[in-house]
């Protein structure tokens, strides 16, 4: 109850405090605006540049026409830019990540298309630009989805061109004998004739003709177009280029920059409360010590968490970030970064024996791990010996953690590995800043 | 209501607290009087929980301070000598804080906000930011905070620092009430006058150590009833002075202090001619004369050698 009480009275001075406002949320947001309009294509990533995608087309045999108007669809949704190109040429770009996918129509394709043949779509695609070249294989296959649909429904609707199958004309069918005469005469045949097999086969398809959903199932398992779709290998050099939407590194790169600076500077609160003799008077009431450390922690956190799902938010509104696969994994990423954060920089704040001391201390490391933990640079960008230092701080599970969600958009049962990294940090040290808290507290040293 | 025994605080091999004893019964204003640096403030913080004591006994209420902290910290208030306060929150805000950090809540908890406020003066400037007050009005605040779970005991260390006369006059006269109204307290300050004006009893702290300890008069009685006529002489000259002295009327007797001599008589200025008339007679001026009246000040100068502002 009473951390409840404590939590509360931080988030009251947090809103108070402007010029709290001001570093934790206010230089943020304006620094989401800036990098959106730079990296994230413009407002609502409406603009072509950065967020359009490279597409190659790999059909020869098209009409010159179809190709074109093929082309300015694509080109005009603003998603894509699109190259015609052989085979060849398209499976170098994929591989080179100079395409993110290549479409494949296959030579015969129009001559297949009028005979009813099966025809096989190929996607390939650049793996290192996983969420562009699924984007391709979305629109592609739901464009499938719908050809093969309308198809559908088109022979159901009409089942006499099933002539392809080797089957009677239904003219030929509805014209036969078996339809001759009046309705009774037509009942009556049917009934006497039961054991007949011309006319078993002909009730057959008379009630067949009958349930449209038979049929409609029937035409579905019946595809005129089918797709396949590959990974292409990076070739030589390429090999280690990851395409990546710049935006969606940086804002989760920046954030956690600002959420250190914000998380810091709440730590530091506690040196000042010591100072002002808030914290003695918290002590020398029948609040338990272990819970005025804890509190502190949870709502440091808590304000953490808000920053993030602010900037967070305002990139997805304004510059449609990717959030990752579903709400929980982004959920979790947020709020083991957070409290593994706390943690940390509320062990500085204890270690520390004064503010200025632990004002220089925060700027050096913050400086520091966030140039060798990944949030200024991509970390396949930077050495491997600056990678391994990177891992020792705790924003380089924090950035690999929303690299995860929401480049990759992969959920965090997927890749749990660096959320368990951050609750780890946020566990252990805790414990470690209750007992030096405690012992402290216990010694005077906070008096 | 209070014991301390024996009670000693060290910081490495600094005793800040050597063996200071006194006791404070129920309802009593109790004075802790001495300069900065004498172990005031290190006394309360170890009788408030939040020093560990290095030796010495303490007991509060009834209840032994090593044993029972939790049990000491519910019977007790304390006005910090810094504004310990939250500035960027109301005054109203501070004190439903405080108040749910000690288990208030609902309509008890605001009923007490505003009888604090009212003690306080605040109640007009309740949902004002803290910032925005002056000096007088947030120690008022800070003293009120204090007292937001009605402790039996109350600790106030310097609360009239570095404010003006009219604040001041305010605190000290709300300290009275709270006291009238059985509260015991004690009351640090380097300020005589304050703890003559307030204080039913003082211990002077000097050092680390209780120097004196009991009501104004007892204390006065320690150094005697005399006056003390001051004034700069040669230290080699003191014997001369006081043989010539031993005839003058009402003198007790003399010292040499810090390069003046000091002349202790039943009336001071009865003695002022007699001195005139001596000095002059070996070729000297009066300088620097000072006749006191027994007070504090002088009792602190007899048993410390040196003033409370020092």
């Amino acid at each position: 109850m009473q951390i409840l009480v404590m939590i509360a009275k931080d988030f009251r001075r947090a809103l108070a405090d402007r010029r709290a406002f001001v570093v934790n949320l206010a230089l943020p947001l304006l620094l989401t605006f800036i990098m959106g309009l730079s990296f994230g294509g413009g407002f609502f990533g409406n603009s072509a540049g950065i967020s359009a995608i490279p597409v190659a087309l790999v059909g020869q045999d098209l009409p010159l026409m179809l190709r074109e108007q093929l082309a300015q669809g694509l080109t005009e949704s603003g998603f894509f830019t699109v190259t015609w190109t052989d085979s060849l040429e398209a499976d170098a770009m994929v591989r080179r990540g100079d395409a993110a996918a290549a479409v494949v129509f296959p030579p015969d394709i129009l001559e297949k298309f009028f005979t009813l043949e099966e025809v096989e779509l190929q996607i390939w695609k650049d793996p290192g630009s996983s969420l562009k070249a699924g984007i391709v294989e979305q629109i592609i296959t739901r464009g499938v989805a719908q050809y093969q649909a309308g198809e559908a429904v088109y022979l159901t609707l009409w089942p006499e061109d099933r002539a392809r199958e080797g089957e009677a004309s239904a003219r030929e069918f509805w014209e036969s004998e078996a339809f001759a005469g009046s309705f009774a005469d037509v009942w009556q045949r049917f009934r006497r004739d039961s054991e007949d097999p011309a006319f078993r086969e002909a009730r057959q398809r008379l009630l067949q003709g009958m349930d449209r959903q038979t049929a409609l199932t029937q035409a579905l398992q019946v595809s005129p177009i089918t797709l396949s779709v590959q990974d292409k290998s990076p070739l030589g050099e390429f090999e280690k280029k990851q395409e990546i939407n710049l935006f969606n590194f940086f804002l989760p790169g920046f954030s956690v920059f600002f959420l250190m600076f914000s998380v810091a500077a709440g730590c530091r609160d506690l040196h000042r409360e010591r100072k002002a003799g808030t914290l003695q008077r918290q002590m020398l009431s029948p609040v338990r010590r272990v819970d005025i450390i804890v509190a502190r922690w949870l709502s440091i956190s808590l304000q953490g968490g808000f920053m993030l799902a602010v900037l967070f938010l305002v990139g997805w509104v304004l510059f449609r970030i990717n959030l990752g696969p579903d709400p929980l994994s982004l959920f979790l990423a947020v709020t083991a970064c957070c409290l593994a954060a706390t943690a940390v920089f509320l062990a500085l704040a204890l270690i520390s024996p004064t503010e200025k001391i632990m004002d220089n201390l925060t700027t050096v490391l913050i400086l520091v791990w966030s140039m060798v933990g990944g949030n200024f640079i991509p970390l396949e960008q930077m050495p491997g010996w600056v990678v391994a230092v990177g891992r020792f701080g705790f924003n380089y599970w924090a950035n690999i953690s929303f690299q995860n969600v929401m480049l990759e958009n992969r959920s965090v049962l997927e890749a749990p590995g660096p959320l368990l990294v951050m609750a780890g940090v946020a566990a252990v040290l805790m414990i470690i800043n209750i007992l030096v808290f405690r012992t402290r507290a216990g010694r005077g040293g906070l008096a | 209501m209070i014991q301390v025994k024996d009670l000693v605080k060290k910081y490495g091999s600094f005793r800040a607290v050597d063996g200071v004893s006194f006791a404070v019964g129920r309802g009593e204003l109790f004075g802790l009087l001495g300069p900065n640096g004498a172990g005031k403030t290190t006394t309360i913080s170890v009788l408030a929980t939040l020093l560990p004591a290095n030796g010495g006994q303490v007991s509060i209420g009834g209840h032994d301070l090593a044993a029972a902290p939790d049990q000491v910290r519910r019977l007790i208030g304390i006005v910090p000598q810094e504004i310990a306060l939250y500035t960027d929150l109301s005054a109203r805000d501070n004190l439903e804080f405080w108040g749910r950090l000690y288990g208030l809540g609902g309509e008890a908890l605001s009923r007490r906000v505003s009888e604090l406020l009212e003690m306080a003066d605040l109640v007009e400037q309740g949902k004002q930011p803290v910032a925005d007050f002056s000096g007088g009005m947030k120690r008022r605040l800070n003293l009120v905070v204090g007292l937001v779970h009605s402790p039996e005991v109350l600790f106030l260390d310097e609360p009239t620092v570095g404010i003006d006369a009219q604040a001041r006059s305010r605190i000290l006269e709300l300290i009275k009430e709270l006291s009238g109204g059985g509260l015991t307290v004690i009351y640090t300050t380097h300020y005589l006058e304050e703890a003559e004006q307030l204080c039913d009893r003082i211990g002077v702290i000097d050092k680390g150590r209780m120097v004196a300890v009991g009501d104004k008069e007892e204390l006065i009685r320690q150094i005697g009833d005399e006056d003390q006529v001051r004034f700069r002489l040669p230290a080699e000259l003191l014997p001369e002075l006081t043989q010539a002295a031993a005839g003058w009327p009402g003198f007790q007797g003399g010292r040499h202090e810090r390069g003046k001599a000091v002349l202790l008589a039943g009336d001071g200025a009865g003695l002022l001619p007699h001195v005139q008339q001596w000095l002059e007679g070996r070729g000297l001026a009066l300088d620097q004369l000072e006749v006191e009246r027994p007070n504090l000040e002088t009792l602190y100068l007899n048993l410390t050698g040196r003033g409370l502002r020092e």
